[in-house]
């Protein structure tokens, strides 16, 4: 490959799904990827890791519980304050 | 003082704009949605920072003690959320210091965790695997993948864990996510891709 081994294509990967590579550099890596199983199989492994940590961060079932915390004790200084 | 004194507007912030004044008058159902969206994950990036689950509890009910104190003050220099996790961090950073723990958000030295997976001219000995498993539905089916993306997560270095939860997670703007942590965003950039190569190592271990 002229362009860029599947180390550096991998060292890019992060970039390359959020969309923050330079155009050139983008196309360089699709064109490797085109001729790479491994890589195109890499990058997609990274844009199902990427959908799972957004998936894995949406709410909590403590937050109730916090919730009435914070709430309580805002209600408790309010009447020191008062 | 801010000297644009809240008269113009940023586009996109305007959501946030409407949630503070509900806040400032004290609308309850307001604050409640504004928990739920960013409770789990100030508790998250505390506990990297004060290395304890309770007392990232304490130092997150803290923060949301001090947003609503100091609502008011609120100015559009960043959104909501930027300046929510703003005064958790400090509160998180100064709990630790109190306690001795040094936290440092570097992205540290070189990241070897795929060094073997290549040969010496940088090609894949292995060819990584396809997670045809790993389907939207079974994703929804099962809670074990997501434990398993969370609990990687939870073992990343204070740094990683805090950029992969606020720029991964809640989706802050990459100066907010420099601003909040006091890093550059070259430095962000590698810490969030290290954190996903961790968790995508997690996930693969999972598949094999
Ligand atoms: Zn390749």
């Amino acid at each position: 490959m002229l362009g860029l081994n599947c180390k550096q294509v991998v060292a890019r990967s992060s970039a390359l799904i959020d969309g923050e590579l330079p155009f050139w550099e983008a196309l360089q890596l699709r064109l490797h990827m085109a001729v790479c199983k491994g890589c195109t199989a890499f990058v997609h492994q990274m844009r199902v890791t990427r959908s799972l940590t957004l998936a894995a961060g949406q709410g909590s079932p403590d937050d109730d519980a916090a919730l009435a915390a914070v709430l309580a004790r805002l209600a408790s200084e309010g009447r020191d304050a008062g | 003082m801010d000297p644009r004194g809240g008269c113009t507007r940023v586009p996109g912030i305007g959501s946030d704009w409407e949630q503070v004044r509900a806040l400032i008058a004290g609308d309850r159902a307001a604050f409640a949605q504004l928990f739920r969206q960013h409770n789990a994950a100030m508790v998250r990036v505390a506990t990297g920072i004060t290395g304890s689950r309770a007392v990232a509890e304490e130092v997150t009910q803290d923060a949301w003690v001090a947003v609503l104190k100091h609502i008011a003050g609120f100015e559009e220099r960043s959104s909501l959320a930027g300046w929510i996790f703003t005064i958790l961090v400090n509160r998180a950073r100064s709990r630790a210091r109190v306690e001795g723990r040094s936290v440092s958000f570097d992205a540290g030295g070189e990241d070897n965790s795929l060094a073997a997976a290549f040969d010496g001219r940088g090609h894949w000995k292995d060819t990584p695997a396809l997670w045809e498993e790993i389907t939207p539905d079974r994703i929804v089916a099962g809670r074990r993948m997501l434990d398993v993306v969370t609990a990687a997560i939870e073992a990343l270095p204070p740094g990683q864990r805090a950029v992969m939860v606020l720029r991964g997670q809640q989706g802050l703007e990459a100066e907010e996510v420099c601003a909040i942590l006091g890093i550059n965003e070259g430095n962000m950039r590698v810490m969030l891709h290290r954190a996903r190569l961790a968790v995508r190592a997690a996930i693969d271990r999972l598949e094999r």
